[in-house]
């Protein structure tokens, strides 16, 4: 019996002295924070991408709640997220526009034509700076999928060593297009409207682009010649779509004799 | 001269990681980032020294006394959960991105068996006040250490050609089996 007692005492007496002693830390080291931190948080996608321009998306959250950032900044979240986020500021929220990232390469792996045989590490970065890996072509896609990993929103996925973009999942963050060390990917508009745009980046001469790949734009002009709205040119040995001109008809991509040019939603 | 050779028992030649196997989750869970591991090696580091002191001063003035030597683990659960809501409070007082950094592994330390070792470790072995801090101490830095030469090989491994079967957890168990027997060199230099 006595033992019981001593036991509790001693135990409860411990507790209790630690709790005293954690009260008191608390009060002394207590962090205040705006509740409308969390909120916002709550309604940011989580995947701190960095599109903002902040570290994470606790860092946007308080710079919102602080008022030093707009509440449409959140890129990935795109105008649903900034209109939750105006609701519980009390605040109107601009229409942003939707952008998704685009991938100017459009030759699967057996199509890109090699002129050597790499064996070095594994990703595009690297593969760049060792006399640009191993294709002919010094501007296509390396496919070691540096984009894939930068995605953080498993938006990409890599088919015949081309990176396939799923567009119901682009958020248009723009971390692929930082990834990319050929600057093959960019972020296009998206709306209602179809657009065509031109798959290759290569601005060599039509008969060595040829060689480099199947897919390549020999800058052969048809798509200008064809055109009925004046959209289409070739701008250094490489088509170029105006797409304030663009109506989407479709003629060129029929026309290109390559399949250099595409339809992209 | 003893306290030096328990402080190097502690921290290299018993080390608790790749000795007596404990604290693995962190040591496998935390250590894809320097940077990262390091910050938890001397949070735990902090937390064990602590532990190391007050689990004594409970243990000499309150068990010993009332001879209640069977509740050593409560009281050790005490102290440590304790410690880690002290340290907690502190970090996100002191350094927010920090507080943020080790996210869920901050109060995660509480179930760290290497820290509730040292704490069941002290009466076993009857250490004394300044044996008992330096034995937390060193198996403190001994875990850190090994944290850091873990996450230091891991960042190697990012960019190492492994085969497809041996990539992520078992080329990570495997580097931790090699460090393991590594350590087992050190057991010639002192026998505490």
């Amino acid at each position: 019996m006595n033992l019981i007692l001593i036991s509790t005492l001693s135990m409860g007496g411990l507790a209790a002295a630690f709790a005293l002693f954690l009260s008191i830390a608390h009060r002394k080291l207590k962090v205040e924070e705006d509740p409308r931190v969390e909120k916002i948080l709550e309604i940011l996608p989580g995947a701190n991408c960095g599109a903002c321009g902040y570290a994470s998306c606790h860092a946007l959250a308080e710079e919102i709640a602080k008022g030093n950032a707009s509440v449409n900044s959140c890129v990935a979240g795109g105008n649903d997220t900034s209109q939750k986020i105006a609701e519980i500021l009390g605040v109107e929220s601009e229409v942003i526009q939707n952008k998704i990232a685009f991938l100017r390469c459009g030759a699967s792996q057996l199509e890109r034509k090699k002129k050597a045989e790499y064996k070095g590490i594994k990703n595009c970065q690297a593969a760049d700076i060792i006399a640009g890996g191993e294709l002919i072509c010094a501007y296509g896609c390396l496919g070691y999928g540096d984009c894939q990993s930068a995605c953080l929103f498993d938006a990409i996925s890599m088919r015949d060593g081309l990176p396939q973009i799923d567009l119901a999942r682009c958020t248009g963050c723009g971390n692929c297009v930082k990834a990319c060390p050929r600057d093959l990917i960019s972020l296009e508009v998206l709306d209602e409207e179809p657009h065509y745009r031109v798959v290759c980046s290569s601005l060599d001469k039509g008969k060595k682009a040829r060689t480099a790949c199947e897919k390549a734009c020999t800058a052969c002009g048809i798509c200008a010649k064809v055109c009925p709205f004046d959209a289409c040119h070739v701008i250094d040995n490489l088509a170029v779509i105006d797409e304030r001109n663009c109506q989407g008809c479709g003629i060129c991509a029929e026309r290109c004799p390559t399949g250099a040019i595409r339809y992209s939603g | 001269m003893k306290l030096i050779l328990l402080f190097l028992s502690a921290a290299l030649v018993n080390n608790f990681v790749l000795r007596y196997f404990l604290g693995i989750c962190p040591f496998l869970g935390v250590t894809g980032k320097i940077r990262a591991a390091v910050t938890m090696g001397f949070a735990t580091t902090f937390v064990m020294t602590l532990t190391a002191a007050i689990i004594w001063l409970v243990n000499h003035f309150i068990l010993v006394q009332f001879n209640l030597p069977f509740l050593e683990y409560v009281a050790a659960i005490l102290v440590i959960a304790s410690l880690v809501q002290l340290i907690e409070m502190f970090i996100r007082k002191t350094s927010p991105v920090l507080y943020r950094a080790l996210g869920i592994y901050l109060p995660l330390i509480t179930t760290n068996c290497s820290i509730f070792f040292v704490a069941l470790f002290i009466p076993l072995r009857n250490y004394g006040f300044i044996e008992s801090i330096i034995f937390g101490f060193g198996a403190g830095l001994g875990f850190t250490l090994v944290m850091l030469i873990m996450a230091g090989i891991r960042e190697e491994l990012d960019f190492a050609d492994i085969p497809k079967s041996l990539q992520g957890a078992s080329i990570t168990l495997i580097t931790a089996g090699l460090l393991a027997l590594a350590f087992m060199g050190f057991t010639g230099l002192i026998s505490v």
